[in-house]
């Protein structure tokens, strides 16, 4: 599904993301951590395109994508969340669907007028379907900016939902919630993943990863320094001197 | 009806073009200095081709707009990739650029025994088309307001297409935006466009009102009051600008209340109104409000 080959990120000095090789299969869930500040954000950015790699490649289902502009990335089947919540903030919850649904539909438009004039039937059943999915039908006309947390966490994986994504980037979806809602996360990734969407997620909360990931990668200082099964990972010796410093 | 009101209507209508041009921009999210460049553009352009060039009215308008969108179009190939203040500060220098180049703009001809046309720092002098074809001040507000009801019909219908909601979802998060497939660059050229245009249509209209116009009418305090008229009345809704122009023109300027102390009134209302209201009166809340109103007071009437 994914391939990224010796995708690097230099800031200055500072090397993000440094020679990752990854390949994620379709239908996984796939883990990426380490440490703060390791490259884990950097490279989802790197992969959405919003910001330019310095060099590399990244490969979506066979087709090279690494100089593609964003707004075609996600027509190519792309979608993610972010790690510090973005919403449009002043648009209510149905209309935040909506600039989804209408990404989905930017597919399938060639013509002028649908382009720009819209108008979709099947959206409005789409967006419904997706409010009942994350939890948010009652809250369909209510600003953004006005939901609580876990709501606006729902929210935004619901908008990356909408949009239909082949590829679905979730950046530490789990960040600020209780153990309730994490549970409810759990259950929502994996129904997610049986539907048929590979799935990159980012999680610093390790019993989900480990709980719910087919196959998880490591990084440190941008580097990958270890990939397996949840199980291998955790034995390895590398990861457990990246995180607790020691060798284990 | 008398002439100073028939004045102060024709002047609210004409502003509200460059309050409107403003307005575009700041749907998208970006700051423009220099709309007032373009209202220029469509003064001079129209000017020239009614009095140089003899043109029907309809047509030289039309052609003062099309070449202020055009100007815009090619000002906006340099600026539209900068953001925040560097983007107000590039559009500043672009219309001070141009209104320099109008001070040294002459091209003057032999029309009917008289010298006429755009003469540097002078000015383009006896723009008498109205005069000439014996329109009543009456007749000439009202062309006014045709053609403002126009372009907000236009503006109304397009904030309800897709391209309108791009538009404000760019203007609320243009990274979220390019992430959610919309091309942030081509929209906001298109509304660049489109906002030098209806600028260059007012302009056109105040130099035949006006009968003369002078590059000093464009300099940067009409940009900054286009500017805040929009954050006075309200971004949710094309009348949001109009209701700034009503409120500075209309009241301020016209009743003579706060005579000598406007420009200070003026600029607290545009201090206080930041603070309380950062989207002005007329904000996406107030607007969903009042159509959410409207639909019930018209489905209870059915
Ligand atoms: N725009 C930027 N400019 C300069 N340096 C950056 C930029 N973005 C990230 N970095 C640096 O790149 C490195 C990797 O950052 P990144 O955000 O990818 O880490 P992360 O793994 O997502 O960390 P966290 O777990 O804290 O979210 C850090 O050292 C960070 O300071
Ligand atoms: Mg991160």
């Amino acid at each position: 599904m994914l391939e990224l080959a010796n995708l690097s990120k230099h800031f200055g000095g500072v090397r993000a993301v440094d020679s990752l090789n990854l390949k994620i299969e379709p239908g996984q869930i796939f883990g990426l951590i380490g440490p703060n500040g390791s490259g884990k954000s950097t490279t989802v950015n790197l992969i959405t395109g919003l910001l330019d790699v310095t060099h590399g490649s990244i490969t979506l289902a066979g087709e090279e994508i690494t100089r593609l502009p964003t707004h075609v990335r996600l027509s190519s089947g792309i979608a993610r969340t972010f790690q510090n919540i973005r919403l449009f903030g002043q648009l209510t919850v149905w209309q935040n669907l909506w600039v989804a649904e209408n990404a989905r539909a930017q597919r399938e438009r060639t013509n002028f007028f649908s382009r720009w004039m819209g108008g979709d039937r099947g959206a409005r059943a789409r967006i419904t379907r997706a409010l009942e999915f994350s939890g948010l039908a009652d809250k369909a006309d209510e600003l953004a900016a006005n939901l609580a947390f876990g709501e606006q966490r729902r929210l935004e994986l619901a908008r990356a939902l909408a949009a239909e994504p082949k590829l679905l980037l979730l950046d530490e979806p789990a960040a600020g919630m209780n153990p309730e809602e994490i549970g409810a996360l759990d259950d929502r990734i994996r129904q997610i993943r049986d539907s048929g969407i590979t799935v990159l997620l980012i999680e610093h909360h390790m019993e989900l990863i480990m709980a719910i990931a087919d196959r998880i990668a490591v990084l440190n200082f941008g580097q990958k320094i270890a990939e397996g099964t949840p199980a291998e990972v955790q034995a390895h010796p590398a990861v457990r001197e990246a995180y607790l410093g020691t060798a284990g | 009806m008398d002439g100073y009101l028939i004045t102060i209507l024709s002047n609210i209508g004409m502003v509200s073009f460059v309050a409107l041009s403003a307005y575009i921009l700041l749907l998208s999210g970006q700051i423009s200095f220099g709309q007032q460049a373009y209202f220029g553009i469509g003064a001079y352009v129209a000017g020239i081709a009614t009095v140089m060039w003899q043109w029907p009215l309809a047509g030289a308008l039309l052609f003062g707009s099309l070449a202020a969108g055009a100007a815009a179009g090619l000002v906006g190939l340099a600026t539209l990739r900068l953001s925040g203040i560097y983007f107000a500060m590039a559009t500043l220098a672009f219309a001070e650029i141009m209104r320099i180049a109008a001070e040294l703009f002459v091209y003057r001809r032999d029309i009917g025994g008289i010298e006429s046309g755009p003469d540097g720092v002078d000015g383009f002098r006896d723009i008498r088309y109205f005069f000439a074809n014996e329109f009543s001040p009456l007749e000439t507000c009202l062309i006014v307001y045709a053609l403002l009801a126009t372009v907000l019909a236009i503006l109304c219908i397009i904030e309800r297409t897709r391209a309108g909601r791009m538009l404000r979802q760019i203007g609320e998060d243009p990274l979220l935006a390019e992430v959610h497939g919309i091309n942030v660059m081509s929209v906001r050229m298109i509304a660049a466009l489109a906002a030098g245009a209806v600028a260059g249509l007012g302009g056109g209209l105040y130099a035949h009102l006006m009968t003369y116009v002078e590059p000093k009418s464009f300099d940067i305090m009409l940009g900054v009051h286009a500017l805040a008229y929009g954050l006075i009345g309200g971004l949710g809704t094309a009348f949001g600008p109009i209701l700034g122009v009503l409120i500075d023109i209309g009241l301020l300027e016209s009743t003579r209340i706060f005579h000598g102390y406007r420009m200070i009134v003026f600029g607290g209302l545009v201090a206080v109104l930041l603070i309380v209201r950062p989207r002005g009166l007329l904000d996406e809340v107030a607007v969903s409000r009042i159509r959410r109103a409207l639909r019930r007071r018209r489905d209870a009437g059915d």
